[in-house]
């Protein structure tokens, strides 16, 4: 009896810590985000986020995305929107904050998870790695530059443009040249 | 006790080769085809017909099995997969949606209707048929495949034995949940030894045999009736109604992003009825000779 009691205290402690580990949120505690306010004197970033580049593999694309729902017929998905920049802010919290205050679907992998030991982004808008083609996911561009690290170990810096592409190539589309061995 | 439960069965008794064939056909339909009618399909065929080969007891005992793992593989899915247009919640950040939710009801269909096929496979398809079809062509691919398909069920049967030969000796005999478990790790590591010696011993015994020389006969014989033609005929005839209806797409069907309608045109409608009597096949002959059995018993 005493064991019996012992075991269901061991098995109780670690569902604790496993659900003490756990953030639940409601829908509408997930979007409510307040939104900065920019001043003039305050630090700001651009973010957007395109899937222009399916178009031409657009045979390639799972046929249960082939609409305009789940496609914007102009490739854009979030135009050029300026936030304002947090102390320590990397692409990702500037994404999961735009992606938030605008209800754009988004799947990441935590970095805890990730053996890059950053943030992966699985899927924005319902477009997921292997959408579109074996090569295809998302990549990120800062000032034109394609970062070699994850999107939460880039720490922002005052007016920095950040934009979020699709790619069908493993980036090559967006123009990024890691491919070839050559850095752009 | 299997092989004779094989052979007395209506549907067991037909040849080997009708047989494997209309497993391989619906295992692979069930599994590749994610279609929520098909996976429904195959699920009730699958548990009609496992229903037909055991007593009700272990059918009820079977319950406590897939009902957890039902359970398991639904909840599963949405905590990993945050695809879908309607968010009900937010996990860690993750949304945990309606379509994930859906796609795990899916998916646990599936593996239980894949679970209760392979389950009726292992009763019908004894190694002795097994061994009939590829012994001669493979030989020692067709021992390892089989030895590898009664694996659990022998695993299972051996380790109740130690499991009883052990609480006979009084050891770990408390009914407290760490004794039972420490009683099972027992038997796990006893069994781990055993079934690597099994193994060498069936395949020891088996050569002592002259299994795999040339000239060998089979343990059973199996003739090709004019029923197994028709059977095979009727079964492959369905066959290519279902494999071409799922290969042209007219039973296509996704859950991400958002669940798409259930295809209803006349081609659909066709590929579910053939997909249907498919399914039911076995338990169709199974019932329609107890049917004849009642009436000749009470002819007499």
């Amino acid at each position: 009896m005493k064991k019996n009691i012992l075991a269901v205290c061991g098995i109780a402690l670690i569902l604790a810590i496993l659900i003490n580990g756990t953030q639940v949120q409601s829908v509408s505690e997930y979007y409510l985000t307040h939104i900065d306010d920019l001043t003039p004197e305050s630090e700001r970033v651009t973010i957007s986020i395109r899937c222009d580049a399916i178009f031409p593999h657009y045979d390639e694309l799972d046929p249960a995305l082939r609409s305009e729902e789940f496609l914007p017929p102009d490739g854009v998905i979030l135009p050029p929107t300026e936030y304002r920049l947090r102390e320590g802010d990397t692409v990702f919290d500037i994404l999961n904050r735009a992606v938030r205050q605008n209800h754009i679907q988004m799947e990441f992998q935590g970095a805890e998870e990730s053996p890059f030991g950053s943030v992966y982004i699985k899927g924005i808008h319902y477009l997921y790695e292997f959408s579109c083609g074996p090569l295809s996911g998302w990549v990120y561009r800062v000032d034109g530059a394609f970062p070699h690290y994850g999107c939460s170990r880039y720490t922002l810096r005052d007016g920095q443009v950040i934009e979020w592409l699709y790619t069908c190539d493993l980036g090559q589309d967006a123009g990024a040249k890691w491919i070839g061995g050559r850095e752009n | 006790m299997d092989r004779r439960s094989g052979k007395l069965k209506a549907f067991g008794s037909y040849h080997p080769t009708v047989l494997m064939i209309y497993f391989l056909s619906i295992l692979l339909i069930a599994a590749f085809l994610s279609n929520p009618v098909l996976q429904t399909e195959a699920l009730l065929g699958g548990i009609l017909f496992c229903a037909t080969l055991q007593r009700r007891g272990d059918g009820l005992r079977d319950l406590g099995f897939y009902l957890p793992l039902f359970l398991m593989v639904a909840v599963t899915n949405p905590i990993f997969s945050h695809n879908g247009v309607t968010p009900l919640f937010f996990l860690n950040g993750n949304p945990v949606t309606l379509e994930a939710v859906f796609y795990g009801i899916a998916l646990a269909v599936t593996v239980i209707g894949v679970l209760l096929w392979c389950k009726c496979y292992s009763r019908i398809m004894t190694e002795d048929k097994f061994l009939y079809l590829f012994g001669r062509a493979a030989p020692k691919l067709s021992l390892t495949l089989s030895m590898a398909l009664r694996f659990i069920p022998v695993f299972l049967r051996q380790s109740r034995r130690v499991s009883r030969a052990q609480k006979a000796m009084g050891l770990y005999a408390g009914k407290s949940i760490p004794d039972r478990v420490k009683n099972r790790l027992r038997v796990m590591t006893a069994m781990i030894s055993w079934s690597l010696e099994h193994a060498m011993e069936t395949s020891a015994s088996m050569k002592a045999r002259g299994y795999g020389n040339k000239g060998r006969t089979n343990f059973s014989l199996f003739r090709f009736r004019a029923s197994d033609g028709a059977l095979l005929a009727v079964l492959l005839l369905l066959l290519a109604v279902s494999a071409v209806g799922a290969a042209v797409g007219v039973t296509a069907f996704s859950y991400y992003p958002k669940v798409s309608v259930i295809p209803l045109s006349p081609d659909a409608l066709t590929v579910y009825a053939a997909f249907g009597i498919l399914s039911l096949l076995p338990s169709i002959i199974e019932g329609k000779e107890a049917v004849v059995w009642r009436f000749y018993r009470s002819r007499i």
